[in-house]
């Protein structure tokens, strides 16, 4: 059993009570105006949720990164992990949002939805069992469709949600069969019990028992934007409010990355399954088309949400090639958080804009380097990161990505050419950067300064020290990446 | 330790060490705030730091003479088992001095030089890095550690060389519209500073490789460290890359003290102000070259003493130096420009030390060349700091930078005439009054007894250019000082301009060189016999090479001279008449005419041309690194990149990268059931392929 201490049931406990009471809080003050008073508290909850967690590492309470265990969550690294990494995400959607929801209607609602998914996004990476990880992952998804749509007189907001929803739910649909076939097979939902099920199953069941598989990749696939199950993805990320995209592109996704490293890839070690050809390909395919697309946007928030695309394919590299080189897995996990925070940052820097400005054109950007010197250099700075452009902390976990490819190739023939796209990719997403980057400092003449929103130049200046601190001297992150990745290929047996 | 005998502790010494060349870098820091502060403060400031820097030199001294030495290191660079450190011994202790000494001299020097300069604060914050980079060079215990005050001081030379950096026409070096080979002979200060800078450049490339090379095979930057193990050694000579480190190690000094062939930036480094060409002419930036020499000759020496022979490096170095200290002395004699001429007379002087460091080398007595070219180092430093300041001066008050532009300037300007002959004659090497006179007289005598099978040709170039030295600098006091007033001047007057001597802050620190120039000068012989007994007892100590004690034997001079080589006597005095003599009949008596003599005569004229035109080895040298690779670059870029990169690649790519992101667009419909398609189609995509 779970200790009632550990850090799952703590954050349900946290995150849940403060998620319930918000919105009764907003009946009895029968308001519906000033959001600030709603986010502080939010803020407040997600702040000490993480710091239990950190707590928890801190005081060496955390098993190391277990994958198995006979309850549904287990109290490991690797879910801790995760957790720090959504609760950033979390974190800086809501002060994202201070800005942004400040003349919308409900604030209460939408900052007890945001609460609400955060738990779905911790207890996915936590889940040891099929059935809470799906409990967990549409605890995670609904607030989200509802978020999507919340501006309700927008209508490309309502066509993001109705989208995202139409995804989303065919995709639990594709889940929950994957689960139902697992169960058939093995009569178990718990991940350990499955896994040594598939290692044991009578060849004339490997069919089946890879149809889940393929289920499992797709069902997760649509939420970390693997191409071809990517099309709704642009379409939701540009109309969602900004901060709720944050949400989606650096939370949500990466929880589906916690889930496909906890199943899919469990899953395959125990069929004995050469799947690093299925992720390779979906992986280049997946960077590839990102970044082309990303190339002709002109809309902001649009060209972000395919080069979240093109990271997802970054991020399949390490799985891929997992169990020939534990740098791989270590290089997705490094890269997973460090995403977070990069597109995070570039996210909430879109909003920011949005919100003062009122646009998201690449053309009307022109100058904004001198209309908004803050907001601008953030953005610069995680654009850089993106690309991996040394010395900020995304050039270290594409090293170690593109490092993990190199480092497979002598049980792996091909597996450099995942390392020769992830680098040409990089250097493709340098193209869209740069623009964005030329048009901010290089063009235009006479704008004036206008005034930044407080809480996006927090959120700049927190992911800039991040990113230029942990890129200048990376060692901390790499060891606790080190500490917290799971051993693939190895205790298969739980 | 010693010191303690001094009543000193261990660690003030070291300490002393330390601050000689950090106070100056933190005085450079502060700079820029000061500089906001207030302007008029910046000056004050820089020769505070300046005076404690060279009273931190000055404090070492009773160890020097005595000969100990500090050496303190701290950990530099820990994975790589890295040390810095301080190595302060008598060669080090005595330079620090120099340069502290003569640095601060200038300093207040540019208090008055530069009064008024809007950019006041940079040039001080670059004054002070430049010190605190050449006594980083002078006293660090490694190799890794000297090129990085090695670079710093290339960084300071572009900054103050191209300090003008408006290129201002006053500003300019060489006469407007001149042309050699068909190129420019005039250069802007922010070209000279660039000039500067690339050609010190190839210098510091060589020197890097020899650095790292031996770092290869020893493991060690460090000083001592390559003494106390000789292993290092044999194994490159075994390879037959000891003598190649070493050139490449020299061929930095080469670049930074202006030796031939990568000489020719120290001219266009006129367009600096003049405080900063004294400063790089005296104490800093042309002496490091030599300090270097002086610095790993010993090491080279005591090397070949081991049976590890590097005899090649010594002959590379004292031929170098003789070439140069003819070559440019000879460009001296006709150049227009009062800096000009000076910065020929420095390279050339430079080269007589460089002379002398390595025919120390090919001789049994290794102590006496060594001490020969260190002490021209010292004499040197005074008289050519003093030199180049009081030209400043008349750069200043007459507003132009040709000598024919001066004229009858005696009267007027009556200290400064009379401390650039006292110094003047320290360079000329004045008998038995000057230090010029001795420090000269040495090197003439180590080349001479040196025993090398190279002694009397380079000997015979020595005696040359001392001719050549006391005629240009003859000339050069006799065009600014003697006969009638130029043109320039007159109009100067009739527009109101009083000619007057220069300010107090500007004549004092001049003064004091020149008076020391003459003042040591009298004492020179035993001054010389003292830093030589110090240097020999050096060597002994640290080096183990020894000085065989050598009878005076009877010689005919009289008892004061005793132990002067006649020879080498002799050739310095009829040298300097020679000199002086025809200086004067050209341009002090004015008996015959410089212009007509040499047009009279086509072998005269021809020899003049050539040697305005600065052998042609500055037009060949651009001809080749300069023009030559711009031609080919431009033929690259009209031929290649704007063909096959821009129209093949560049454009070609783009098309593609556009093509495909509209195939991609394509696909986004933003209709659902399409996407609900394509999400059917790749699930059954991935089934298929797991299945395979």
């Amino acid at each position: 059993m779970l200790e009632i201490s550990s850090t799952p049931l703590v954050i349900i406990a946290i995150l849940g009570t403060i998620g319930v009471i918000l919105p009764i809080i907003s009946i009895a003050r029968k308001e519906t105006g000033s959001n600030s008073f709603y986010a502080v508290i939010a803020f407040a909850a997600l702040i000490v949720s993480i710091g239990y967690v950190a707590y928890q590492f801190v005081t060496e309470h955390v098993l190391p990164s277990a994958l198995f265990s006979e309850d549904v969550l287990v109290d490991d690294a690797f879910g801790g992990f995760f957790a720090i990494a959504m609760l950033i995400v979390a974190i800086f959607t809501t002060v994202g949002s201070f800005n942004y929801m400040r003349k919308q209607n409900h604030p209460a609602v939408y900052y007890s939805l945001i609460l609400l998914s955060t738990i779905g996004m911790v207890l996915v990476a936590y889940s040891t069992d099929l059935v809470m990880l799906f409990v967990a992952w549409e605890l995670m998804s609904i607030p989200t469709y509802v978020l999507a749509g919340f501006m309700k007189r927008n209508p490309s907001s309502n066509e993001a949600a109705l989208k995202y929803f139409l995804f989303g739910a065919l995709s639990s649909a594709i889940i929950v069969y994957g689960i139902s076939i697992s169960y058939g097979l093995t009569g178990s939902t718990n991940i350990g019990e499955v896994i040594q099920g598939y290692s044991t199953l009578d060849p004339s069941f490997l069919p089946l028992a890879l149809l889940s598989v393929g289920l499992f990749i797709a069902g997760f696939g649509f939420k970390m934007g693997l191409v071809p199950f990517h099309m709704w993805l642009p379409d939701t990320y540009e109309g969602a409010p900004t901060p709720i995209t944050t949400l989606l592109a650096a939370g949500t996704k990466k929880a589906g990355f916690a889930a496909a490293i906890r199943i899919i890839i469990l899953g395959m070690v125990a069929l004995n399954l050469d799947w690093t050809l299925a992720l390779g390909i979906i992986a280049v395919m997946t960077m590839t088309i990102g970044n082309i697309a990303a190339i002709m946007q002109k809309n902001l928030a649009r060209m972000l949400a395919y080069s979240s695309i093109g990271h997802a394919g970054y991020i399949l590299i390490g799985l891929a090639v997992a169990p020939f080189s534990s740098m791989g897995i270590q290089g997705s996990m490094y890269h997973i958080l460090n995403h977070a925070v990069m597109k995070g940052a570039a996210f909430i820097a879109v909003g920011g804009i949005v919100t003062t400005l009122a646009v998201t054109n690449l053309d009307k950007l022109k100058g904004l380097g001198r209309r908004m010197p803050i907001t601008s250099l953030g953005l610069v700075i995680s654009l850089l990161a993106l690309a991996g452009v040394p010395p900020l902390n995304g050039f270290w976990s594409k090293l170690m990505l593109f490092g993990g490819a190199l480092d497979a190739s002598s049980s792996l023939s091909w597996a450099p050419w995942l390392a020769i796209a992830g680098v040409l990719n990089s250097a493709l997403s340098l193209a869209y950067y740069g623009w964005i980057m030329r048009k901010m400092y290089f063009e235009g003449e006479t704008e004036k300064r206008v005034s930044e929103p407080k809480s996006v130049i927090a959120v700049m200046i927190f992911s800039m020290i991040f990113m230029v601190a942990l890129g200048v001297y990376p060692d901390p992150i790499i060891k606790f990446v080190e500490m917290a990745s799971p051993t693939i290929g190895l205790g298969i047996t739980p | 330790m010693a010191t303690e005998a001094l009543g000193l502790p261990f660690e003030v010494g070291a300490a002393s060490a330390w601050l000689v060349w950090i106070l100056p870098f933190i005085a450079a820091l502060i700079m820029p705030g000061i500089g906001k502060l207030s302007k008029n403060t910046t000056g004050y400031v820089a020769v505070g730091f300046a005076l404690m820097s060279a009273l931190s030199a000055a404090s070492m001294l009773p160890m020097a003479l005595e000969a100990h030495e500090i050496h303190d290191q701290v950990m530099w660079i820990e994975s790589i088992g890295l040390k810095g450190g301080v190595l302060a011994d008598p060669l080090s202790i005595i330079m620090a001095n120099v340069v502290g000494w003569i640095s601060f001299l200038i300093m207040i020097y540019s208090t008055g030089y530069m009064k008024g300069d809007k950019d006041i604060t940079r040039f001080w914050f670059w004054m002070m890095f430049f010190i605190g980079s050449m006594q980083l060079i002078v006293l660090s215990d490694n190799l890794l550690q000297v090129f990085f005050g090695w670079e710093g001081v290339g960084l300071a030379s572009y900054a103050l060389i191209s300090f003008w950096y408006r290129d201002k026409k006053k500003d300019h070096v060489g006469t407007e519209g001149r042309t050699v080979l068909g190129l420019l002979d005039y250069y802007a200060p922010t070209h000279a500073g660039m000039k500067a800078f690339i050609m010190t450049k190839v210098g510091d490339v060589m020197m890097i490789a020899g650095m790292l090379l031996i770092f290869l095979f020893a493991g060690t930057f460090g000083f001592r460290e390559l003494m106390d193990d000789h292993t290092w050694a044999t194994a490159m000579s075994a390879q037959g890359l000891l003598v190649p480190a070493f050139v490449l190690l020299f061929g930095g000094a080469i670049g930074k003290s202006a030796q031939f062939p990568l000489n020719e930036w120290l001219l266009e480094a006129m367009t600096g102000p003049t405080a900063v060409s004294a400063l790089i002419h005296a104490a800093t930036m042309v002496k490091a070259g030599v300090f270097l020499v002086a610095r790993i000759g010993p090491l080279v020496f005591a090397l070949g003493a081991a049976g590890i022979l590097a005899d090649q490096f010594f002959e590379i170095v004292a031929w170098v130096g003789a070439i140069t200290a003819l070559l440019l002395a000879t460009q001296g004699m006709v150049n227009p420009e009062i800096k000009k001429v000076l910065a020929y007379s420095t390279g050339s002087q430079i080269g007589y030390m460089m002379m002398a460091l390595g025919v120390a080398g090919l001789s049994h007595q290794y102590v006496d060349g060594y001490t020969a070219g260190f002490f021209h180092l010292i004499s040197h430093a005074m008289f050519k700091a003093s030199l180049f300041m009081a030209a400043g001066s008349l750069l200043h008050i007459v507003g132009s930078r040709f000598m024919t532009d001066m004229g009858g300037l005696r009267k007027h300007m009556k200290k400064t005439y009379a401390f650039m002959w006292a110094a003047g004659l320290g360079l000329m090497g004045a008998p038995f009054i000057t230090t010029g006179f001795w420090s000269k007289d040495a090197i003439f005598a180590a080349v001479y007894e040196s025993g090398s099978e190279w002694a009397l040709p380079i000997f015979a170039i020595a005696v040359l250019t001392a001719v050549i030295t006391a005629f240009y600098t003859t000339r050069m006091i006799g065009m600014v000082f003697y006969g009638k007033k130029s043109r320039h001047i007159e109009k100067m007057e009739e527009e109101g301009h009083h000619i007057h001597e220069a300010s107090l802050s500007m004549w004092v620190p001049y003064g004091i060189l020149a008076v020391l120039t003459i003042g040591i000068g009298l004492i020179g012989f035993s001054a010389e016999g003292g830093i030589h007994h110090l240097f020999a007892e050096y060597l002994d100590h640290t080096f183990g090479i020894h000085t065989a004690h050598v009878e005076s034997g009877d010689s005919f001079l009289p008892a004061p001279l005793d132990g002067l080589n006649p020879v080498a006597l002799g050739s310095s005095l009829v040298a300097f008449s020679i000199g002086i003599g025809l200086g004067y009949v050209f341009y002090i008596g004015r008996w015959v005419d410089p212009v007509k003599f040499v047009n009279s005569n086509i072998f005269f004229y021809a020899i003049h041309k050539v040697i305005l035109n600065r052998w042609y080895l500055n037009a060949i040298i651009y001809w080749c690194f300069v023009v030559a690779p711009l031609w080919l670059s431009r033929g690259i870029f009209r031929y290649f990149e704007k063909t096959a990169i821009d129209y093949g690649m560049n454009n070609g790519f783009q098309k593609a990268v556009g093509w495909g992101a509209k195939v991609v667009q394509g696909t986004q419909t933003g209709v659902a059931q399409s996407y609900l398609f394509v999400f059917g189609a790749g699930l059954l995509f991935v089934v298929l392929i797991l299945l395979i």
